[in-house]
């Protein structure tokens, strides 16, 4: 059984910028300009080829409305059609999302996706912050930090035992940031720092350290998406988009009940439930390759693995302790050293989706995994617990 | 050790001048520093003064900052990222996160000194200099200008100009068109220097202009700005940062829903809405039960009191967007379940900031810290008629 | 050509000038709830809505992901939701791509927007242009759009009478139009009199702040039956983006608009605008915009407008019979507001300005200063 879908699309170019906390140097289109010109040349294709251009970021955080009209200067829309869609921190993979849309309604042959953020230029916990309700929540939240999931896991697992997963979870992606060249920080931790790290590092709220939480980056990131017959023309390496989800969930965050009861019904879980469902697969462990995860913090990345993959028991902890998440291991997960490294939030989700396709190619350099990719999973995560996952393929062949 | 050519003893000696009495202001306390094989020192605040001390006893400082002598003085002279070096855990704090982050604009940035240059080596360079900086197109097409810089380190220059040229002799020309006499040559190269105004040379009487004055007032035309050599480099690009407070003034409406809600906390009432489906009480109340997709009609009082199911302990000092202040730390973000509430239905507010070390969330059938609101004694119809919660003893 | 679909019900609330008793979400409800109860459709995973795209603002609602508060509102808990940010008739053509990519069969389109809600609709929109330059010299939508009037009057000889002309007739088409906001009766001597917002537009010139809420319910060709007898065809939508700095660009040249016509028009699969067109709604922010756009798309002879105007070209093309844009719809909503009218029509529902026997309709918005950004959807019954 496969999700219909009217043709085939799939990604023929990516491009990125370093990401990094200090990008003074250039103004917003100009940052736009760099990953742009750059998944052109991976697709050696011009401009001239692109029917259109999806663009995403949060306005807020820069305080830019509408920004795809300055940003003209830098994405190349001039005289094409031209879109802006958004959802939130999933805003990245939504651009995929709606790219891998757009080429396979048959209304256009090669579009462009555009994620941005310049979160230098703004307060981002404030900006994310402003996201809930002026008369109400607005005054109590802290923009995206929490320590529920922290709590839930020292719950379940004991304090020492879940301090410890998380804080390898957390070098692990640095051991892997440190070999992508466009991380933005890549420390050196070692592992024989997780004693010292998951006592030392200055807390955030209840047991989330700062070490834990991911940066506030400026970056960009462009993908181009084409349909069969031109991704066969233009590309040796096409990879193929299978399928996509997004899952919202509501605005108010009653999930604090801690009742056995009243289960709380996961958006992450759920929306891999419906899309591997509709694709059958029964087994995502076994079947991704490789899995590029928007994980803001590491006990978020420790505890989503079990809802991505229908983990039980303290499966998900022992991935991370043997180091199977690594990118020698099982379960490779975000080899490109993840969000905890970069975020460029409206970029970051994106990244994903790239970072999962050059590992398909075999493109990702000092980063890629050993093992041949055929199967790749991208997620993006953002609003209140919302969920998109996108399916990325090497051969058209499902 | 030196690192980048400076002394970690540079940075602390500096400290009393690079004090910003108004970045201070309101805070009292002690800070520590322990700079790994390079000593301790302690910073004493206090009503906008500061001592700064070398001591190994900095038991009584409220945070204490330790890292080694490289990061310090990378961090202070820009060349260390102190928030990665912080976030890898290089920069340890302990004590009071919060009140260590306000040192941060207690003091002017550090600039490592250069060799100085005398007044000699300037005057010297402003003359040598001063062909190369001629601005034919701003200058008469003939004049005569003479410099009479006084002092030891002073002397006699003549500049003539003729047809768009300018040629510069060590001499005093005894017919010109204007003559500069100044008594000092340092202060001459302070108003070179753009560190003093001519004019209050003149006004002091330590400088005075003879033959036409008109064309002393245009020689900042007539001849480029002399650059200080000392000065920082022109950078390779001119990057420019335009820092910007966004505001647009907003009305936000409540809506029949919120407004009843918040209306009814005027009168110390907590009022949920109850889904006609699923039955779930909503705090706040909302328009449609979002799960069932149905409008919700019907009002229930809760609590007030309840018991706390989670709390968020939280001690990043994140600005409030409505205002742009920043919170006080720790403070406690908790979610109640107010009595007649069941399941996930919890009311999310503050607990008193002086307990919330004594909050435990509850499990199951095990209940929480039972709480109380405390009521604003001026109600106005917003979240804030309720103050926070304090426990129920 | 491509495949089509189809816009099987549509709900709104009336546009008003200030809906101060009303919070969004309440606005969305009256919209969510009148389309529910008009077709039979269901949030069923594999049957029903598993998509809703939302058209909102984080600056206009100063809320960073405007469409989370939409969220409990408009069905989308646990299913998916994407914001279309940017003027609202690019929504339609999202909603488009995403079903004929067979990655929905249903699709559930809603937005909002509150003008009343921040102080000033220009603090708003010189947000819109870059903080180095643009900003700082206090551009805004009304007045560079002020600077585009007065270069395209001179063009196309449109005249202040003209302008009068065309703000009187919007308000009584809109009149007509029990969705329109309720404005003041005038004549063209009050249009003329009004004052001046930016050299030469007047107040009367350019479109009230409202606010205004919308909903629609589309659907591919293959279960059209399931949710109505009665649907109006989408066939073809394209946009185009013109270039920022207003220096780089003629301002009369209609550069934008002319691309996104002509490509909507190809993909539609229709060759002449004027004979196979019946129904046009413009996007006028402006009163000058209307004979502008009608050049644009080929209603009117390029610099021609305002004798196209003598000449009654907007009766005989039926343009703008809702009133239009210059009546009030929020700046956002414009297209969405151009695309119901034009759903109204084609079903012959359009009461006392029912233009008859239409067979099909186009709908043109903008965004962005000057119409930077232009857009056109195609319908057809």
């Amino acid at each position: 059984m496969a999700h219909k879908k009217n043709r085939n699309v799939a990604i023929i170019g990516i491009g990125q910028t370093k990401h990094s906390s200090h990008r003074e140097d250039v103004n917003q289109p100009e940052m736009i300009h760099e990953a742009v010109s750059a998944a052109l040349k991976d697709a050696n294709i011009s401009i001239k080829d692109v029917d259109c251009i999806v663009h995403g970021n949060m306005e807020l955080f820069e305080m830019i409305h509408q920004p795809d009209l300055w940003h003209v200067l830098g994405t190349g829309a001039y005289g094409k059609d031209s879109i802006r869609i958004t959802t939130g921190g999933t805003v990245g993979t939504t651009l995929a999302c709606a790219s891998d849309n757009l080429v396979a309604s048959g209304m256009y042959d090669i579009v462009m996706a555009i994620g941005f953020e310049k979160l230098q230029e703004g307060h981002t916990t404030g900006g994310i912050t402003n996201m809930a309700d002026p008369l109400w929540f607005r005054n109590l939240q802290t923009g995206a930090l929490t320590g529920s999931t922290a709590y839930d896991v020292i719950q379940e697992f004991g304090e020492d035992r879940a301090k410890r997963a998380a804080m390898m979870y957390r070098i692990i992606m640095d051991k892997h940031a440190c070999l992508n060249p466009n991380a933005h920080r890549a420390f050196g931790l070692d592992f024989d720092q997780v004693e010292t790290l998951m006592n030392t590092s200055p807390k955030l709220v209840g047991e989330l350290r700062l070490i834990h939480m991911c940066s506030q980056s400026d970056g960009a990131c462009a993908v181009i998406f084409a349909s069969e017959k031109k991704a066969k023309e233009l590309s040796k390496k096409p990879v193929w988009i299978r399928d996509h989800i997004t899952i919202h969930r509501e605005e108010t965050f009653n999930i604090f009940g801690y009742h056995k009861d009243y289960p709380v019904l996961k958006t992450h879980k759920f929306a891999a439930e419906q899309l591997f469902k509709r694709n059958d697969i029964k087994n995502p462990l076994e079947y991704f390759d490789v899995f590029e995860m928007y994980d803001p913090a590491a006990w978020w990345g420790l505890d989503w693995l079990r809802d991505f993959f229908f983990l039980k028991g303290d499966e998900h902890l022992r991935l991370v302790e043997n180091k199977e998440i690594m990118i020698g291991g099982s379960m490779p997960i975000n080899p490109s050293g993840g969000v905890i490294a970069s975020n460029p939030i409206g970029a970051t989700a994106l990244l994903r989706v790239a970072e999962a396709a050059l590992q398909v190619r075999g493109d990702a350099g000092a980063h890629q995994i050993p093992k041949e990719v055929k199967h790749a999973l991208a997620s993006g995560f953002g609003g209140t617990m919302w969920t998109v996952l996108m399916m990325l393929e090497k051969e058209l062949s499902w | 050790m030196e690192y980048w050519g400076v002394k970690v003893e540079d940075i602390f000696d500096t400290m009393n001048d690079r004090f910003r009495p108004e970045g201070a202001k309101g805070v009292t306390a002690k800070f520590g520093y322990d700079i790994t094989g390079e000593g301790k020192w302690k910073i004493i605040v206090s009503e906008g003064l500061l001592e700064v001390i070398k001591t190994d006893d900095i038991s009584d400082c409220v945070a204490v900052m330790a890292c080694d002598g490289e990061t310090f003085v990378g961090i202070n002279i820009g060349k260390v990222d102190a928030a990665n070096a912080f976030t890898s855990g290089k920069v340890k704090i302990e004590g009071d996160f919060g009140q260590f982050g306000k040192t941060a604009r207690m003091f002017k940035k550090y600039v490592p000194k250069k060799a100085a240059m005398s007044t000699r080596d300037y005057i010297l360079d402003m003359f040598g200099t001063l062909v190369s900086r001629f601005q034919p197109q701003n200058a008469p097409e003939e004049a005569v200008i003479v410099y009479d810089i006084g002092g030891a380190d002073g002397g006699v220059w003549t500049a003539y100009i003729k047809d768009g040229k300018c040629e510069l002799k060590e001499e005093r020309a005894e017919k010109f068109t204007v003559k500069l006499e100044v008594q000092d040559a340092k202060d001459w190269v302070d108003v070179m220097l753009g560190k003093v105004d001519a004019f209050s040379l003149l006004s002091a009487g330590k400088a005075a202009i003879v033959g036409q004055t008109q064309l002393a007032l245009k020689l900042g035309e007539i001849f480029a700005k002399y650059q200080d050599p000392m000065a920082s480099g022109t950078p390779e690009q001119e990057l420019i940062v335009l820092k910007k407070i966004i505001s647009v003034d907003q009305k936000f409406s409540t809506g029949p829903v919120m407004g009843k809600f918040l209306n009814a906390l005027k009168e110390k009432k907590i009022l949920g809405n109850k889904c006609p489906k699923c039955g779930r009480i909503q705090l706040p109340a909302r328009e449609v039960c979002a799960v069932c997709r149905v409008r919700v009609d019907e009002w229930v009082e809760v609590g007030p009191k309840g018991q706390v199911r989670y709390m968020e302990y939280v001690y990043y000092a994140s600005p409030d967007p409505l205002t742009g202040e920043t919170r006080e730390t720790p403070y406690g973000m908790a979610n109640i379940l107010l009595d007649g509430c069941t399941g996930n239905d919890t009311f999310a507010h503050l607990i008193r900031r002086d307990q919330i070390d004594r909050i435990k969330g509850g499990k199951d059938d095990v209940s929480g810290t039972r709480v109380r609101p405390v009521w604003n004694e001026h109600r106005t119809g917003s979240i804030f008629d309720i103050k926070y919660f304090e426990i129920d003893e | 050509m491509q495949k089509r679909i189809a816009i099987c019900a549509v709900a709104q609330i009336k546009n008003d000038p200030n809906l101060w008793y009303a919070r969004f979400q309440n606005m969305l409800l009256e919209c969510f709830e009148g389309i529910m109860s008009q077709a039979n459709v269901s949030f069923d995973m594999e049957k029903g809505i598993r998509t809703v795209i939302t058209c909102s603002d984080d600056v206009w609602d100063a809320r960073t992901i405007s469409d989370n508060g939409m969220t409990d509102v408009v069905g989308a808990h646990f299913r998916g939701e994407e914001k279309m940010a940017q003027e609202s008739l690019n929504g339609l053509g999202y909603a488009m791509a995403s079903i004929l990519s067979g990655h929905d069969d249903v699709v559930l389109y809603m937005g909002h927007m509150k003008e009343s809600q921040p102080e000033s609709r220009n603090m708003c929109t010189n947000l819109a242009f870059d903080p180095f330059y643009c900003r700082p010299l206090g551009m805004d939508f009304v007045n560079v759009n002020a600077m585009q009037a007065r270069v395209y009057m001179e063009k196309s000889g449109v005249t202040e009478e003209h302008l009068a002309k065309i703000v009187v007739r919007s308000r009584q088409k809109a009149k007509e139009n029990p969705f329109a906001r309720e404005n003041e009766p005038i004549n063209e001597d009050d249009v003329m009199k009004s004052p001046l917002l930016a050299d030469p537009l007047r107040q009367l010139h350019y479109y009230p702040t409202t606010d205004w809420a919308f909903g629609m319910l589309l659907c591919n060709e293959e279960r059209v039956k399931e949710f109505t007898d009665k649907p109006v065809w989408i066939t073809g939508y394209a946009s185009c983006m013109d270039s920022y700095f207003l220096g780089d660009k003629d301002l009369t040249s209609n550069f934008s608009l002319k691309n996104a016509t002509e490509r909507a028009l190809k993909k539609a699969g229709i060759k002449n605008v004027t004979k196979d067109i019946q129904l046009f709604e413009l996007c006028d922010h402006a009163a000058y915009q209307l004979p502008m756009w009608a050049e644009g798309i080929g209603l009117a002879k390029e610099g021609k407008g305002g004798k196209w105007i003598d000449d009654g070209g907007m009766d005989e093309f039926n343009v703008n019979m809702s009133g239009g844009m210059l009546n009030g719809n929020p700046l956002l909503l414009g297209g969405a507001a151009r695309a119901i009218e034009c759903f109204y029509q084609l079903r012959g529902e359009a009461g006392k300005r029912q233009v008859k026997g239409a067979k099909r309709a186009l709908a043109q918005s903008t965004y962005g200063a000057a119409g930077q950004h232009q857009a056109v959807v195609i319908f057809e019954v």
